[in-house]
């Protein structure tokens, strides 16, 4: 059996290392795994209950920026948006299942590492400014 | 002057394995008073890792408790959900549709295969046999791809939901993962068979920190450890939940050594039935949802309360779950395996030496975040009490 074990440790030897050399080649991750998400707030009515249901309390409802307040659909009333703290968020997903119109966009992105807080309020806000540029057009 | 007499001297060494030791993966203080080689005394203590779960659970909401509970230990983390939701079922009476009893044994035997190749390859870094260890660790790359496909996450599946589970399994999906157990199970033949006749592991592990059945009765261990010694105890069997009961290659393992060696090979082996069974799931999986709308669950929760139990891949794990009309849980007690096992199974180092401890305590599967509670000890007096809820509650976080 010593052997068959040394067969295996030489088999290695001209066997490709298993480990990925992660910043050159990119980690396979499956489509659907959960990664990074953020609300549209074309289509978020300011409901809360992600922030309610949320199980590490990183939503935090903000208002929306004057300037970006009438792209809003007019169903969200009080103009706030929930902004995920992506250092404390456990990706569990629960705010996207949760939510009554669908507003979160899902991507299978896991490169959040950062020196700085990350936030989704910048992805977010861009939908609304999409919209608004549209409009504008 | 002629010496007539020697006096022997017994001197007991007190040798700390922890907080933090190389053998150990998870705070844990394990003194042993040695004579020489021989251990004679074992004390553990805990506590090092205590994050007051079951008391956060009691102001968190039903739903989000799930994903809590989930997170008590990150290796058994869908038995944690699986047990609380069912627990949380009971109360609701709600009843699953069997896709997704089925979908939730497949989730729950994944993780016990991986859990199971992860403390097998703990135990050969133990040993010393670190090449081992490499190479079982790149192998169960496969079974974390395998929990990824299902649940969408390598290790924190969140799987579970009230009603069901969280997705659902195509086709596509069912081919890869039919693919990857059949790669996974040649592995797990391979490794055990080499556990069974490597020289090395055989020196280490067999005839160590034997334990009779009598012994796992009395001090009630549970799970492998029970099963290494002839005790043949699963939750699976004897309180059959989920789809447990239809699956007919489900089949309990037990071997009478009772000694390391026995406990690592009933571990093996039920990785081996844990891949037949998660065949058998994929192959017969009922038609249906098995996904629950989670906006239309209920909301209010009626008064009463839940015990349920489940197969752990450490052994038995139990929650409590006590409803009083609100929307949070009045109570959730949670007892872990790790809890017995490690605790109760401290008898099992007396008598050994002192380079077996690491090996009769990773041939336990110690998992310390699962199993530490609130004892206060008073210094002065060395006394021991437990602490009530509402005392707990009143002296606050700071104290």
């Amino acid at each position: 059996m010593v052997h068959s074990f040394l067969r295996e440790v030489l088999r290695n030897l001209i066997r490709r290392p298993a480990t990925i050399e992660y910043p050159k080649k990119e980690t396979p991750v499956e489509p659907d795994f959960r990664g990074r998400h953020y609300p549209d707030l074309t289509k978020c009515i300011g409901c809360s209950l992600c922030a309610l249901e949320c199980p590490s309390n990183v939503i935090t409802m903000k208002p929306i920026p004057k300037e970006l307040a009438d792209a809003a659909p007019p169903a969200n009333r009080r103009r706030i948006y929930p902004s995920i703290r992506y250092f404390g968020c456990i990706f569990c997903y629960r705010c996207v299942t949760v939510c009554p119109v669908r507003a979160y966009v899902v991507s299978n992105e896991y490169r959040l590492a950062s020196d700085k807080p990350l936030f989704s309020d910048e992805l977010s806000l861009s939908t609304l400014r999409r919209r608004k540029g549209v409009g504008a057009q | 002057m002629a010496r007539t007499k020697i006096v022997e001297v017994p001197m007991a060494l007190e040798i700390p394995v922890g907080p933090q030791h190389p053998a150990l993966h998870e705070p844990l203080l394990i003194k042993l008073y040695v004579e020489g080689e021989v251990v004679t005394k074992v004390e553990v203590n805990t506590g090092y890792n205590h994050r007051g779960i079951e008391k956060l659970c009691e102001r968190n909401n039903f739903y989000r408790n799930i994903f809590l509970c989930g997170r008590v230990c990150g290796i058994c983390n869908t038995v944690h959900a699986n047990c609380y939701v069912r627990a949380v079922e009971a109360i609701l009476d709600v009843d699953p549709p069997p896709r997704a009893k089925y979908l939730r044994v497949l989730a729950m035997e994944l993780e016990r295969v991986h859990s199971h190749m992860l403390i097998n390859a703990v135990m050969a870094e133990v040993l010393g046999y670190d090449t081992l260890f490499m190479t079982i660790m790149r192998d169960r790359e496969a079974v974390m791809k395998a929990k990824e496909i299902v649940t969408g996450a390598r290790v924190l599946a969140d799987y579970m939901m009230v009603g069901g589970v969280r997705r659902d399994i195509d086709e596509v999906k069912k081919d890869r993962l039919l693919k990857l157990l059949d790669k996974i199970e040649e592995r797990v033949r391979y490794y055990r068979k080499v556990f069974e006749d490597d020289p090395t592991i055989f020196k280490r592990l067999v005839d160590v920190g034997r334990l009779s059945p009598a012994d796992i009765v009395s001090h009630s261990l549970v799970g492998p450890v029970a099963r290494g010694s002839d005790v043949g105890t699963d939750v699976r069997f004897e309180d059959p939940h989920e789809a447990y009961p239809e699956i007919p290659v489900m089949k309990l393992i037990k071997r009478d050594e009772g000694d390391s060696w026995a406990r690592m090979m009933v571990r093996w082996d039920e990785a081996l039935v844990s891949i037949e069974a998660s065949r058998y799931v994929l192959q017969h999986l009922p038609q249906g949802n098995a996904v629950p709308d989670e906006r239309k669950l209920p909301r209010r929760f009626p008064p009463g309360e839940a015990f349920t139990r489940a197969e752990a891949p450490r052994g038995e794990l139990t929650y409590y779950v006590l409803s009083d009309g609100k929307p949070t849980p009045y109570r959730v007690k949670i007892r872990t395996p790790s809890f017995n096992n490690i605790i109760n199974g401290a008898f099992a180092f007396v008598g050994a030496c002192i380079a077996d401890v690491p090996a009769i305590l990773v041939s336990f599967d110690p998992c310390i975040s699962c199993m530490e509670r609130v004892v206060v000890v008073d210094p002065e007096t060395g006394s021991k009490r437990k602490l009530s809820l509402r005392e707990l509650a009143t002296r606050g976080v700071s104290r």
